[in-house]
């Protein structure tokens, strides 16, 4: 009986684990959370969207999760006040945005992924967003560049810098040599 | 004092004009003889001085189980949805040498270790662009043979894939061009580095474009 009994609580425990992974699909409130991300912001009469990637990555990650009504309501509580915030600053585009103004966007975006226990960080201009579970699992890495460049920067100047340095540096010692070949030769002739 | 100052005016030709001239020559001549490897040496040189943390990591979790599912249509409830860094299929291109495991995500554990599709994308099935990056050196160096009418394949653990390359093309890294992220038809694009074999950075890509001929569609998304 004793073993009877644990094998269905072991059935029990692994069926609710699995219902937990195989959280599939979009439930009305993420839906409700994808369209509040697609609702644009009006900037001086200008209508500025969040970018269809960092939609898509949410969608990615709601598949993976079951989003309550609750917490549906008070993320797009937030996305609202995102947008009356960015209303609010006079300017036209993103762009136009100052650091603070960046940083308070950005204080909204932290807020709303703490309704799912996840930590949202940017660096200082508000790219290279990455957002992390409790866990530690990496839920969005997105350096804001879409086709990737495999890790590293590619910065010419300190290249040609140096290598002007470099070549400067060898051929006035190179003209030096010649020049005072030639006034030995000219001395010798002398 | 005329031949002192004659002197001054031979030391100054000697120790400074003359350097200089033959720097500026010797400069344009470097120049023009050199620029064409000069984004080479760039490139190079950046995979030793870059300041960006790279994650080296071999380790990762993988949840492809090959299948032989192959029917039109398969639900939502019955997939489990990878997330960054997971392999969660293969992709190859028989035809021209092309194999790779296929991750979720496209960092640099990915990329070191196969394929990844960039998370701003979806997973095939889903009936929209699927963005998958690769190294040109390595998984990817098979697609300079890539001609239109190959077949790419795709096995996830939920069904299996295949497209049928429609062109490709060579774009600067920054062209927005290059890709449709809101595209409500289901495409395969897979990009690396141009040219092939160059060691390092480059700023264009190549891209493959393809389009779904078979698979599974993933339904009962949304509620």
């Amino acid at each position: 009986m004793k073993k009877l009994f644990s094998i269905i609580i072991s059935a029990l425990i692994v069926c609710l684990s699995c219902a937990g992974a195989f959280a599939a699909g979009i439930n009305s409130s993420e839906s409700s959370v994808l369209s509040s991300m697609r609702t644009p912001a009006n900037m001086k009469g200008n209508s500025v969207y969040v970018p269809s990637s960092y939609i898509n990555q949410a969608e990615a990650y709601f598949n993976t999760i079951d989003m309550t009504s609750a917490q549906a309501g008070k993320i797009n509580g937030i996305i609202s006040q995102g947008r009356s915030f960015l209303q609010s600053t006079g300017k036209s585009s993103l762009k136009e945005l100052s650091a603070s103004e960046r940083k308070t966007l950005m204080g909204y975006a932290s807020s709303a992924a703490a309704v799912l226990n996840l930590s949202a960080a940017a660096g200082s201009d508000a790219e290279d967003i990455k957002v992390i579970s409790k866990d530690g699992e990496v839920i969005v890495d997105d350096s804001g560049n879409i086709i990737k460049t495999t890790g590293a920067q590619q910065s010419v100047a300190p290249y040609v810098a140096v290598s002007v340095f470099a070549v400067l540096l060898s051929f006035a010692g190179a003209g030096v040599i010649y020049s005072r070949k030639k006034s030995f030769v000219y001395e010798e002739i002398k | 004092m005329k031949k002192s100052s004659k002197k001054i005016d031979k030391n100054i030709k000697k120790f400074i004009i003359v350097p200089i001239v033959m720097c500026i020559v010797m400069c344009i001549f470097t120049a023009a003889v050199f620029y064409p490897n000069i984004s080479f040496a760039v490139s190079i040189g950046n995979m030793f001085l870059s300041d960006k943390q790279v994650d080296y990591s071999k380790s990762y979790e993988n949840i492809f189980v090959p299948t032989d599912n192959n029917s039109d249509t398969i639900d939502a409830s019955e997939i489990e949805f990878p997330s960054i860094n997971k392999q969660f299929g293969e992709i190859r291109i028989d035809k021209r040498n092309v194999y790779a495991k296929l991750f979720f995500g496209d960092g640099s554990v990915p990329l070191r270790n196969g394929a990844g599709v960039y998370a701003g994308s979806f997973i095939p099935g889903y009936g929209k662009t699927i963005l998958v990056a690769g190294h040109n050196n390595t998984y990817f160096n098979g697609l300079k043979n890539v001609k239109k009418g190959d077949v790419v394949k795709v096995s996830t653990s939920y069904g299996n894939y295949e497209y049928k390359v429609t062109s490709t093309k060579i774009h600067n890294a920054d062209s927005k061009k290059s890709y449709d992220l809101k595209a409500d038809k289901e495409n395969l694009i897979l990009y690396t580095c141009y040219p092939f074999d160059e060691l390092g950075l480059t700023e264009k890509r190549f891209f493959v474009y393809a389009d779904k001929i078979s698979g599974p569609q993933i339904v009962g998304l949304y509620d």
